[in-house]
């Protein structure tokens, strides 16, 4: 097509946009609230998708070791059992018991084979070995001493003296833990299994409960989000259809003059194109505009009486949602004016006769 | 357009329009035309007449190809528009220029858009369309109305816009659907003269009329319809 041809025909469909601006304004009216609500679906669900990564942030797993503590405290007899995952363990197991017979019970009546992890090092070590599972954000190693200041922080007042009185007596009751973060939650319950049946970890206290709510909300969103866009993206379609209908009906003369002269199909179908192309990008730069008004008084009310700052930024999907709002204008009026006009000049016969 | 086009020689006596064998019914059983054969040569100024339901718009509509027939043979400037695809039509609308009887002329279009419209719609230049359509207004009577609105011209000017708009493509057929049916007699004898001028030049003009005077008057060759028959066809306006 020559460029004199292209230039004519995106001013026809700027021009039948300008011609029909009643009807031109009230698809974009439905196009701009379709599109605010599809950037409210998304807006929210990045909100929700932010606060979520949060928890998923703070359902920590705490994998507690066998240590001397443990030891000290726990069932000693499960020290050897544990220690039957693979031939090899086994063979160290049967060199351990051995050297069992010549072994001397400290003060406290614990042996060096009564339990795994007999030194920080061995503890990181099986830190390390936990941040090697694929599903591992990461892992922190917690002493024992900051176990039990964690937990007196976390009573209520006056009931750590319970625990101070049990330091004083028989020294630190918690264990040395791995303080566990997951990437996905969806695989939650496979890596606490993969941690519990590691060498060296007797206990893994996990908030199952809590993992299954969090992918169940991401899945909820996920799927309403989907459901939302496809629905309005279909009465956007429509809308436009409708709006390229009546502007057809409009210049069913000039169809059919067109027709007449020896128009292509192409060349009667691109300003209706260009018309439904424009009625879109108005609308994208409109709901645009009226979304960042509306979501700004939103997070400023938010901000003011909840006093979190937790919120996604406008700024930061300003651009994308723009590309979105765009994208579906711009399919919208596309195949809105396609379907419309293909569906009249296929319709033999009336070319001429049926004004 | 070498493949559409079969051999189209220049000559007087090739046929611009062939029907041959051709019928045409309507889904409701309706016979609109019956193993009508015609032949119409290059150059020729035809006149088609017949009463109402003669079936004189399906055999212009044949010809423009707006409709198909169901069997028999047309050939218009050389495209067999029985084996036509529905996207060489524009090609074939092309070489033909078409007046309306109701003029149809874009209420929102000056006079010289309403002509430059014909042009722009097959990619022609903006000089192009500036120096042709000015002398298609000339050639019809109308070079010091260009920039009048449809809705401040008679009906024999707005016609003869109608005209301009089917002269300015320089087609080698023109096809008037009753021209001069919403026109005063004065205009419908200025209407026939501005074609049997044109026609002059070598284009082909085929004219449907109800107007016997007129017919009479320019002696022109008549094809006669009667219920989807062609009943008389001859040559010097008598019928």
């Amino acid at each position: 097509m020559k460029v004199s041809s292209v230039r004519y025909l995106v001013k026809e469909g700027a021009k039948n946009a300008w011609v029909n601006r009643l009807m031109t304004l009230a698809s974009v009216g439905v196009l701009v609230a379709c599109m605010v609500i599809i950037g409210l679906a998304i807006l929210i669900s990045e909100n929700v998708n932010k606060a979520v990564g949060k928890l998923e942030q703070q359902n920590v797993v705490m994998a507690y070791m066998k240590d001397y503590n443990w030891a000290l405290y726990g069932d000693k007899t499960d020290a050897s059992s544990t220690d039957t995952s693979s031939a090899e363990d086994s063979a160290a197991q049967t060199s351990e018991e051995t050297q069992q017979t010549e072994e001397q019970a400290d003060e406290n009546g614990i042996k060096n084979s009564d339990y795994v992890i007999h030194n920080d090092d061995e503890a990181k070590a099986l830190c390390d070995k936990i941040a090697q599972l694929d599903n591992v954000a990461s892992v922190t190693y917690v002493t024992s001493d900051e176990g039990l200041e964690s937990v007196k922080k976390s009573m209520l007042e006056g009931q750590e003296s319970y625990f101070t009185f049990l330091d004083d007596k028989y020294g630190n009751p918690m264990s040395g833990a791995a303080k566990i973060t997951m990437k996905n939650m969806e695989q939650f319950d496979d890596t606490v299994n993969q941690i519990k049946n590691m060498d060296g970890i007797d206990t893994v206290q996990s908030q199952n409960d809590l993992a299954d709510k969090i992918t169940a909300i991401k899945r909820g969103i996920t799927v309403a989000g989907f459901w939302i866009i496809a629905i309005l993206m279909v009465i956007a379609l429509v809308i436009v259809s409708n709006t390229i209908r009546v502007t057809m009906y409009n210049r069913k003369l000039e169809i059919s003059i067109m027709k007449a002269v020896g128009a292509t199909d192409s060349f009667v179908r691109i300003p209706f194109v260009v018309e439904g192309m424009i009625i879109g990008l108005i609308s994208a730069v409109l709901a645009e505009g009226l979304l960042y008004f509306c979501y700004r008084v939103a997070t400023e009310t938010i901000i003011s009486t909840l006093g979190t700052s937790d919120i996604v930024r406008y700024g930061d999907v300003a651009w994308w949602l723009l590309l979105v709002f765009a994208g579906i204008g711009v399919f919208a009026g596309i195949l809105g004016s396609v379907i419309m006009i293909s569906k009249y000049l296929r319709h033999e016969g009336s070319e001429f006769s049926a004004i | 357009m070498e493949e559409i086009i079969n051999e189209r020689v220049p000559e007087q006596s090739r046929p611009i329009i062939e029907f041959r064998g051709v019928s045409k019914t309507y889904p409701t059983g309706t016979h609109a035309l019956e193993d009508v054969n015609i032949r119409i040569n290059n150059g020729e100024f035809v006149f088609v007449v017949g009463s109402s339901g003669a079936g004189k718009s399906i055999f212009m509509k044949l010809i423009m190809r707006e409709e198909k027939a169901n069997t028999g043979i047309i050939t218009v400037n050389g495209f067999n528009l029985t084996s036509m695809k529905r996207k060489q039509i524009p090609l074939l609308r092309r070489t033909m220029g078409i007046v309306f009887q109701d003029f149809r002329l874009i209420p929102t279009m000056n006079v010289f858009q309403n002509v430059a419209f014909a042009m722009h719609v097959v990619g022609a230049s903006d000089r192009n369309v500036r120096k042709e359509v000015s002398k298609a207004l000339s050639k019809v009577g109308l070079g010091n109305k260009a920039r009048s609105m449809p809705a401040q011209l008679s009906g024999g000017e707005q016609q003869r816009v109608g005209l301009a708009r089917a002269l300015v493509n320089s087609p080698d057929l023109i096809i008037a659907d009753e021209p001069t049916g919403n026109v005063d007699p004065n205009m419908s004898y200025e209407i026939v003269s501005l074609l049997t001028e044109i026609n002059k030049r070598g284009t082909t003009v085929l004219m449907v009329t109800h107007d016997h005077n007129l017919v009479r008057d320019f002696q022109h060759r008549v094809i006669m319809l009667d219920r989807g028959k062609i009943v008389a066809d001859n040559a010097g306006g008598s019928f």
